[in-house]
């Protein structure tokens, strides 16, 4: 099976490299075939590895969005449509969480990520609007090289996660955990019992980034191109 | 059921890697980290159900409320600084910043 996973990855990373943005359009389209027959086998594959019926389909069903979205957001010309790819990562990366129990975590990231993180950079993408693509994002940097290390880093991390796990895959599964998996009581008791340090820490974190924030956002920087940002 | 977990949240972080290497768009290179958070949250939270021994516990969403936080830190801080850089000099090409570099 390794051999099988790292055909796959590698047939990933060809796919991959003709889909950035950069190639002709027809190369691309060649590229986007290459990655749905790499996704599709790649999906065979995982769910061949998990037990059970009821959460297969649907893991196989988030973990295909949330893989067609990533590759949209690094392939796609347009920053608006990779921001908005990028809240339908979210979404089915919530599914995801929602599939392993933890609820309210899974709602936070929905209202963080895609209610105030994702619309501070739809915000700033249009602040700074260009009427056609620009020719930043038309033509990529380096596609090869950024592939090939990407692949290569994935492979490692493919098979020392197999290394790991298949003799840990022998034992059987935990237990579900109890009916109250997940909310709001299970983790937060933890957060502000046993790393009530940590949310302090955190705390302080955000209020330095909030206080640098404005500070740069302040500073007036000395224009070469006359700002039309200047709200 | 780890194992899947773990190979996507494995593949979402190389994805955001590439992308960050490969796009020159300033807005895009912050999206790709936020995308590699992606793959470390559901990583996190994987191994806080289906941990290797013992019961499942609840760290793996604890440490990934932690992980949110310092991605909201981070995209506050470098969005910031985006609009200072397209400010400067109208355009948001990463090639377009390299007056630090020795030539």
């Amino acid at each position: 099976m390794p051999t099988l996973l790292i055909a796959i990855l590698t047939l990933g990373a060809v796919g991959l490299f003709l889909a950035l943005p950069g190639g002709r359009a027809d190369t691309r389209r060649v590229g986007w075939v290459v990655l749905a027959a790499a996704g599709a086998v790649l999906l065979a594959l995982l769910l061949q590895l998990v037990p059970g019926a009821d959460p297969r389909g649907l893991f196989a069903g988030f973990a295909l969005v949330a893989v067609f979205a990533a590759l949209r957001v690094i392939t796609h010309r347009k920053p608006v449509y990779s921001a908005l790819y990028f809240i339908l990562l979210i979404f089915a990366v919530t599914g995801l969480l929602v599939l392993l129990e933890a609820t309210f975590l899974s709602m936070a990231l929905v209202i963080i990520y895609a209610g105030a993180i994702l619309v501070t950079y739809v915000f700033v993408i249009m602040l700074a609007q260009q009427s056609r693509p620009a020719p930043y994002d038309v033509k990529s940097r380096e596609p090869v090289w950024g592939c090939l290390a990407g692949f290569l880093l994935l492979i490692l991390l493919a098979r020392q996660i197999e290394l790991f796990l298949v003799p840990a895959q022998r034992t059987p599964l935990p237990a579900p955990v109890a009916e109250a998996a997940g909310t709001i009581e299970a983790v937060g008791v933890p957060l502000l019992t046993e790393y009530v340090v940590a949310i302090q820490i955190i705390g302080l974190l955000l209020l330095a980034a909030l206080v640098g924030a404005i500070a740069i956002a302040r500073r007036r920087a000395t224009p070469r191109v006359e700002s039309e940002g200047d709200e | 059921m780890l194992l899947p977990y773990l190979l996507l949240g494995a593949i979402l972080f190389v994805l955001g890697l590439i992308g960050f290497v490969t796009r020159r768009n300033l807005i895009i290179m912050f999206l790709c980290t936020e995308m590699m958070f992606q793959g470390i949250i559901l990583n996190l939270v994987a191994f806080g159900r289906y941990p290797l021994k013992g019961a499942p516990t609840f760290d793996g969403q604890v440490f990934a409320l932690f992980l949110i936080a310092v991605a909201a830190a981070e995209a506050a801080l470098a969005l910031a600084l985006v609009v200072l850089l397209y400010r400067y000099q109208g355009t948001l090409d990463a090639n377009a910043y390299r007056m630090l570099k020795d030539e």
